[in-house]
């Protein structure tokens, strides 16, 4: 007897109890609409996230003293020899500096922001700079300590609320009371992304020497942070560790933390995945659920059938053959309940993505739906055993007798 | 020629319970019998005297406990479990008092269901068992299901079906137990045909007059043929 024949009757006899056979199924349609929406929503979700985390940082490697031994980061800088050795990884080195400044929002009202010491010309070197308005400091401007700056969105809007800040002065002043001008030639745009929220604080970006020359805790030649944008097609985890290296030599272990986006990336695949894993634990217990359900309709199926398996029997179907009969019943009942979930997830995940802004791409690979129906086939595979093998062995003059 | 079927010294035992609660029924205490191609014997006896049983046997739905049997000449002892099934299905033909017609089938489907097994293709197998039905004067029945059916239209559809196997050898539990006089006629009348036409049957009844419309009557009397056995 041909499998497609075994199909044929398994359909049949599953049309002819329709409503018994969808209640059936639903633990196996739960089962693998879970598997598979938590399949696809964990790819669409590193999708997102990887998408937003290299608009806002790209593909870089940070530089840091660790600050971890109760100490100002101060006593720790990174030195300009430091840099001269960074050049001839293949990366745009990019050093800043930073302290904290404050601004009068109202007379008598002081407020802080943050001044960031940059190389002139950034957007150059970190595509992720992206200027608004007017323009970024150029590399003489920087170079000669000019008294300018670019502002950040959040620090535009605040130092200059409802007026244009391009061309504006704007009056800041360092903790100790000493006051600092700076002629504004720009305004980067808002950071996007679900990180934006991060990236949208209020800074003040004015050239390094001028920052050096005019903070009063800051020294010449000493830099808090450098950020080291990656060429194209280099290898992230491969410079990382050379960074890790030079500073390890220069000033041994642990002094330094060397981080990349990469590395952020790969603490947040960590997560999604521990959420995939206990999102696949539920979805395993429903099909467990749902296959324990599988085989108590089956083993009723058997009893109600008895005499329809003698007469098989009688009529010349071995014992394999019926057993066959049974299993594939139980793998075409699971299967429809894998398509139904394959189809409910798929409709979930396609109204997440047009609803929530979140999720970008809809991700629903051919890999993950071939998954779901071999789960739910192995499922009816696994639980369709014993029914099958009850009902192969059913002696047939035993089960004519039945009634 | 050779016989059909030709049974020698065959016996059943079956044991129930266990240990020294085991209860033994003799349902056949050595039967000889022997029933030659184109034969219509009838099978009679008193209720317990093990007309199925010896059916069964003859059927290879069961085997003998003691004894030798052939069908057809061949020796079956010792054949497998798949092997008795494809000789069940290509050389008996089986009619039950209580049909056996799978309800959700219409009576093509029903009577087509042996050639299943002997993977005969769908069109083919659709083909023979409406030239079966149509033998039975019911090819104007195909597509009813059982629940459609008078008793001895039901039963005509279950001759159908042994006889789309083409067996060597019909066999039929009391065809006519669970039908009013009025079907009995039909299907026994469909018997005699059959018999006009070189069939092979064997047939369990309990009435005089069905078992007289046979050529020869066989009785059995606890587990032992007492009259007509060769
Ligand atoms: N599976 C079994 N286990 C134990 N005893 C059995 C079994 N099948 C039949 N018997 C016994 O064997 C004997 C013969 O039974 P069988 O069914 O062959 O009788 P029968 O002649 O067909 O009777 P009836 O005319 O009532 O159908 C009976 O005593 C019956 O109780
Ligand atoms: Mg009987």
């Amino acid at each position: 007897m041909s499998p497609l024949e075994n199909f044929r009757m398994a359909f049949e006899s599953l049309l002819g109890n329709k409503l018994r056979s969808f209640l059936a199924l639903l633990g196996i349609v739960i089962g693998v609409f879970a598997v598979t929406a938590m399949v696809s929503l964990g790819q669409m979700a590193t999708a997102g996230i990887t998408q937003d985390l290299e608009a806002i940082a790209g593909r870089s490697i940070f530089v840091q003293p660790n600050f971890n031994e109760g100490q100002d980061f101060t006593s720790a800088p990174i030195r300009e020899e430091d840099l001269v050795a960074l050049q001839t990884l293949p990366v745009q080195v990019i050093p800043q500096l930073f302290t904290s400044l404050q601004y009068e929002s109202r007379p008598g009202e002081r407020r802080s922001l943050q001044l960031q010491g940059t190389p002139g010309d950034l957007p150059r070197l970190d595509p992720t700079t992206r200027v608004a308005r007017g323009r970024y400091f150029t590399e003489a401007e920087a170079r000669g300590g000019l008294a300018v700056a670019v502002l950040s969105d959040r620090a535009a809007r605040e130092l200059f609320p409802g007026r244009e800040a391009v061309g504006q002065v704007a009056r800041l002043y360092y903790p100790g009371g000493s006051r600092l001008e700076l002629t504004v030639v720009g305004v980067l745009e808002p950071p996007s992304g679900i990180f934006g929220g991060l990236g949208s604080s209020a800074v003040v970006f004015a050239p390094i020497p001028l920052v050096w020359n005019t903070a009063p805790n800051l020294r010449r030649g000493e830099y808090a942070f450098v950020v080291l944008s990656l060429k194209k097609g280099a290898d992230a985890r491969q410079v990382t560790q050379q960074v890790r290296r030079i500073f390890e030599s220069r000033y041994g272990k642990g002094k330094y933390q060397v981080q990349s986006t990469e590395s952020f990336q790969d603490t947040l695949r960590s997560v999604t995945l521990i959420l995939q894993a206990l999102l696949g634990a539920i979805a395993g217990l429903s099909l467990l659920v749902g296959g324990i359900g599988i085989m108590n309709i089956m083993l009723v199926s058997v009893t109600e059938r008895t005499r329809e398996i003698g007469l098989r029997k009688a009529l010349g179907a071995t014992s394999a053959q019926v057993r066959q009969q049974f299993l594939i019943e139980a793998v075409v009942l699971t299967l429809v309940g894998g398509v139904l979930g394959v189809v409910l997830a798929a409709s979930l995940l396609f109204l997440v993505t047009a609803t929530v802004p979140f999720f970008k791409v809809y991700i629903l690979s051919p890999l993950t739906v071939l998954l779901a129906l071999a789960v739910s086939a192995l499922v009816g595979l696994f639980f369709g055993v014993w029914p099958a093998a009850r009902a192969a062995a059913l002696d047939p003059i035993e089960a004519l007798r039945y009634e | 020629m050779t016989p059909v079927v030709e049974m020698r010294g065959v016996t059943k035992v079956y044991r129930s319970g266990s240990g020294a609660r085991t209860v033994e029924v003799h349902a056949l205490r050595g039967v000889d019998l022997a029933i030659q191609p184109g034969e219509y014997v009838a099978l009679m006896g008193p209720s317990g005297s093990g007309k199925s049983t010896l059916m069964h046997i003859i059927g290879l739905l069961d085997s003998p406990t003691e004894g030798e049997y052939r069908l057809g000449g061949e020796p079956v002892r010792g054949l497998s479990e798949a092997q008795l099934a494809r000789i069940r299905n290509q050389r008996v033909g089986f009619v039950f008092q209580a049909f056996f017609l799978l309800p959700r089938l219409t009576a093509l489907h029903n009577v087509a269901l042996p050639l299943v097994y002997r993977g005969v293709p769908l069109a083919k197998r659709l083909e023979r068992a409406r030239a079966a039905l149509e033998a039975v004067g019911l090819g104007d029945r195909l597509d009813h299901l059982p629940s459609e059916l008078s008793g001895g239209q039901k039963q005509r559809v279950a001759i159908a079906r042994a006889l789309v196997q083409e067996p060597d050898l019909l066999l039929a539990d009391e065809p006519t137990g669970n039908l009013d006089s009025q079907s009995s006629e039909e299907v026994l009348a469909l018997f005699d045909a059959l018999h006009r036409q070189g069939k092979t049957i064997l047939m369990v009844t309990h009435e005089y007059e069905v078992g007289a419309r046979a050529q020869r009557i066989v009785r059995l009397r606890d587990g032992r043929v007492v009259e007509g056995g060769v």
